[in-house]
């Protein structure tokens, strides 16, 4: 039997040494958790039944986030706060649970209606940048912004234009650090990777700042349903 | 220090988005333990000289971490080995080996403790406590350095390691663990150094402090004696022995990986030690006598687990499944539970019998998996010698239930190299594999050919505290012939045939007999960057040759030479508890091809109930069945 009716959500934040923790391994944390709190999930039908559980969107490894979904159907009907209050202690350091909420089961899955996402871009550098607005404007302003793109099935890099995919960008500058707030396409329909933003941008500003030198907190999603969380 | 620790959590930030699986570096798991550092006695950090995903799959950290960490006053963190790519940033950003809990390097803590659970880990023993910025040798280690320790079944001969290690723990450490930490930290808040706590340790059964022995060698090489440095130290270490373990602590809250660990899953031990006697097998010796953990503790402990940690998967621990005394009532509960609790249950080292079958079929109903059978030898006679109790009618009985029942892939596990070993015993490996491919096509006629069969032999290395403890190694040339004969022998349709690295067995040989010079070699490969040598992709052997090399270590010496009875062996001064002399009866038996029977039988002699009570010995003799 197939009930839709128990669809749930729960929002969490990462953060600290948690962002190390893969997608993979956030989808085992999350399918054991419920086992160990009793709280039965619906599993799909066939020979590998899995359980309806799923996030509206992957983080990549290393990533922060204030604002991760995980979208699930339960077999029975639970209040919310208890799902959250049995939840709550089963996570590692750096997983909080922030709210659960009911989804209507009407709506498509989140990680189907996602429309975009925002982040905020950290990037030490030697000294702050001049003329901070000019160089944005600039940078938006290039009539393509290129960024190499491992495509999927080839594992080839492929220059993209990922100008129509930036839906905000701003720049400050905060003692030696340059901020990037950026809201970019997110979901099936178009997507972009903070990654392709990074690194036209350095190579834009002529900044040398080590990737791994860079850290990236997701902040928002954003749905067409204007489902906010 | 606190300045100190937030470089080194600046610094670990920022090398973990440059290496792979940085998971394996960050800690905070669920059921990890956090401790104020400053308000506990002891500081001690558990490491596992290997990876996380192979160490966090090793039931004894668990049971260690949890007794440790039950006392207020003493405080249990952990630490790996890092692979290479993490390794290589560490030195290049001079960022010490820290624990997994508070990032806190391991040089700051008051002890540290590796576990020795195989020879070839030894090399990654030196290369933590190097990256952790410790000096490797225990005689430049002052007293501002934490005192390293060393357990585990590698530790029955630790002669190869006392150059690096001060205080090996031998035998059962869920007691003697916390006791040498307590030690530790009543010593250290009177103000005393590290030689007085060693002078209180030594007393304690199970506990070798190397450095108050000399060892004397004749002009052969061999050792002439042992001479004790201070008076109080005993002659011989006794092992340290749990009488039972059915009231010793077990964790119901295991450390959860958040990475995928080897084996993810809820693990009872059900029983320690083993009553066979097989003479090859060091952990049928060193962990006598049998000692078993009541039925109901055991699903006790196995649901508290399960419910506790949400884990899909329950697995036995124990030397050989099938021997437990309730064990077909226990498996029946235990199926029955899991089924209603939707968890798969793993049993490990199942004797295959009509029982099995039941609980196989039960518990895999479609999905059957492989089935192994160790016969290790290939002929009766050879089976005797190592007394394997097992016969060949026994393997195809079983065999044809099990491809009658649908069993489709079968495992066969041998050695060679044992003593008295003839090329018609390695006939005998490829007749079994015929027989068993022909029982195939009896069962399945033509289909028979779907089935596969393979064939796993692996290189005999003696190991100290059995009856084997004097036998020489085959030398690599002999295994090298044995090899390729098996490989023409066993060019069989539908049977795959696998074997070891050579290197690999002969460089384990030295070290599981080794004397304290054995430890050159060590530095020397440790040196030239021999580390994490259980990993094929790590293992150099052109390093280890040269290691050889500069050390002057003579490697036939240590594996191919056979040892006389009386010739004072590096290890003999860890005792067992199980008699030497014992020992020898069942060597000289192995040369007539005379099988002792199991000692659930009656007492073999053994003599370990000289130290403490042997519940098992003649439980299922005659007299007794009787009664």
């Amino acid at each position: 039997m197939n009930n839709k009716e128990n669809r749930y959500v729960i929002k969490f934040s990462k953060s600290g040494y948690a962002k190390y923790t893969s997608h993979l391994d956030m989808l085992r944390l999350f399918k054991r958790s419920f086992k160990k709190t009793g709280i039965a999930l619906n599993y799909s039908q066939g020979f590998n039944p899995h359980p309806k559980m799923g996030f509206a969107q992957p983080l990549s490894l290393g990533y922060s986030s204030k604002c991760e979904l995980i979208e699930f159907e339960t077999i029975d009907n639970w209040e919310t706060d208890e799902i959250l209050s049995k939840m709550i202690p089963e996570m590692p350091e750096g997983i909080e649970l922030l709210l659960c909420s009911k989804l209507s089961s009407n709506i498509k899955s989140l990680a189907a209606d996602a429309e975009e996402a925002k982040y905020r871009i950290y990037i030490p550098v030697k000294s702050p940048l001049d003329k901070i607005c000019a160089l944005k404007e600039a940078y938006l302003n290039q009539d393509e912004i290129l960024a190499l793109k491992r495509q999927k099935k080839s594992k080839e890099l492929k220059e993209v234009n990922i100008k129509s995919m930036i839906r905000k960008f701003d720049l400050m500058n905060v003692e030696k650090v340059v901020i990037i707030d950026t809201v970019l396409d997110c979901g099936s329909q178009s997507n972009c990777s903070p990654e392709l933003v990074i690194a036209s941008f350095l190579d834009f500003a002529k900044i040398d700042t080590p990737r791994y030198n860079i850290e990236v907190e997701r902040e928002q999603l954003t749905f067409y349903n204007n489902l906010q969380f | 220090m606190n300045g100190n620790i937030v470089e080194i959590n600046f610094k670990l930030e920022k090398l973990l988005k440059r290496v792979e699986k940085p998971g394996r570096y960050i800690g905070g798991e669920v059921n990890s333990v956090s401790k104020d550092m400053d308000k506990v006695k002891t500081n001690f950090a558990f490491c596992f000289p290997d990876m996380y995903e192979i160490g966090m799959s090793y039931l004894g950290m668990q049971i260690l971490y949890h007794v440790v960490n039950e006392e207020p006053d003493l405080y249990c963190q952990r630490a790996f080995a890092p692979a290479q790519d993490m390794e290589t940033l560490m030195r290049e950003e001079n960022l010490p080996l820290v624990t997994l809990e508070k990032k806190v390097p391991l040089k700051n803590m008051d002890v540290i403790g590796f576990t020795l659970q195989y020879e070839m880990s030894f090399t990654t023993v030196l290369n933590m406590i190097d990256l952790a910025q410790i000096p490797i040798f225990a005689k430049d280690r002052g007293e501002d350095c934490p005192i390293i320790i060393a357990g585990g079944p590698c530790a029955y001969n630790p002669e190869p390691l006392t150059d690096f290690v001060d205080v090996f723990l031998i035998g059962d450490g869920e007691a003697l663990l916390p006791e040498i930490l307590r030690l530790y930290g009543e010593l250290k808040a009177q103000g005393k150094t590290k030689d007085d706590f060693y002078k209180e340790a030594c007393k304690i059964d199970g506990i070798y402090i190397p450095k108050f022995y000399e060892v004397i060698y004749n002009n052969d090489g061999t050792i002439n004696k042992l001479c004790k440095l201070y008076s109080d130290t005993p002659d011989k270490v006794k092992r340290a022995i749990l009488p039972e373990i059915e009231s010793v602590d077990f964790p119901v809250n295991p450390i959860i990986p958040t990475i995928e660990a080897v084996h993810d899953r809820a693990v009872v031990e059900t029983f320690r030690g083993c009553t066979r006697g097989c003479r090859f097998c060091q952990a049928g010796m060193i962990y006598r006598p049998v000692r078993e953990r009541s039925k109901d503790r055991i699903l006790n402990l196995a649901k508290c687990q399960l419910m506790n940690t949400g884990h899909d998967e329950l697995s036995l621990l124990s030397l050989s499944t099938s021997d437990y005394s309730q064990f077909e009532d226990m498996i029946m509960e235990l199926t029955d539970y899991s089924k209603s609790a939707n968890v798969s249950l793993s049993l490990p080292s199942l004797r295959i019998d009509r029982f099995a079958f039941d609980v196989l079929n039960k518990i895999q109903e479609y999905k059957k998996s492989g089935l192994t059978y160790a016969p290790e030898a290939g002929t009766q006679r050879l089976r005797d010698v190592i007394n394997k109790g097992v016969t060949e009618d026994d393997i195809l009985n079983s065999v044809r239930q099990a491809i009658e029942l649908g069993w489709n892939h079968i495992k066969l596990y041998f050695m060679i190299g044992l003593p008295t070993e003839t090329y018609e015993d390695l006939d005998g490996i490829a007749d079994i594999a015929r027989k068993i491919k022909n029982i195939s096509y009896e069962v399945n006629g033509n289909k028979g050919g779907r089935f596969r069969l393979t064939v796993s032999v692996s290189n005999f290395v003696p190991k100290a505290d059995t009856p084997f403890q004097w036998v020489g190694q085959n030398t690599k040339e002999t295994f090298a012939e044995k090899h390729n004969y098996l490989t023409q022998k066993l060019k069989i349709k539908g049977v795959t045939f696998n074997y070891h690295d050579n290197a690999t067995s002969a460089y384990e040989a030295v070290f599981a007999r080794g004397d304290r010079r054995t430890g050159k070699l060590l530095y020397e490969a440790f040196k030239l960057g021999c580390k994490l040598d259980g990993w094929s992709e790590y293992f150099k052997r052109d390093l280890w040759e040269k290691a050889f090399e500069i050390s002057g270590i003579d490697r036939d010496f240590y594996t191919v030479r056979e040892r006389g009875f009386d010739e004072v062996l590096p290890w003999d001064i860890i005792d067992s508890s199980v008699s030497k002399s014992f020992l020898k009866r069942e060597a000289e038996k192995a040369y007539k091809a005379q099988i002792t029977h199991d000692c659930r039988l009656g007492c073999v002699g053994c003599g370990i109930n000289s130290r403490v009570k042997c519940e098992m010995a003649g439980i299922y003799s005659e007299k007794n069945n009787e009664q």
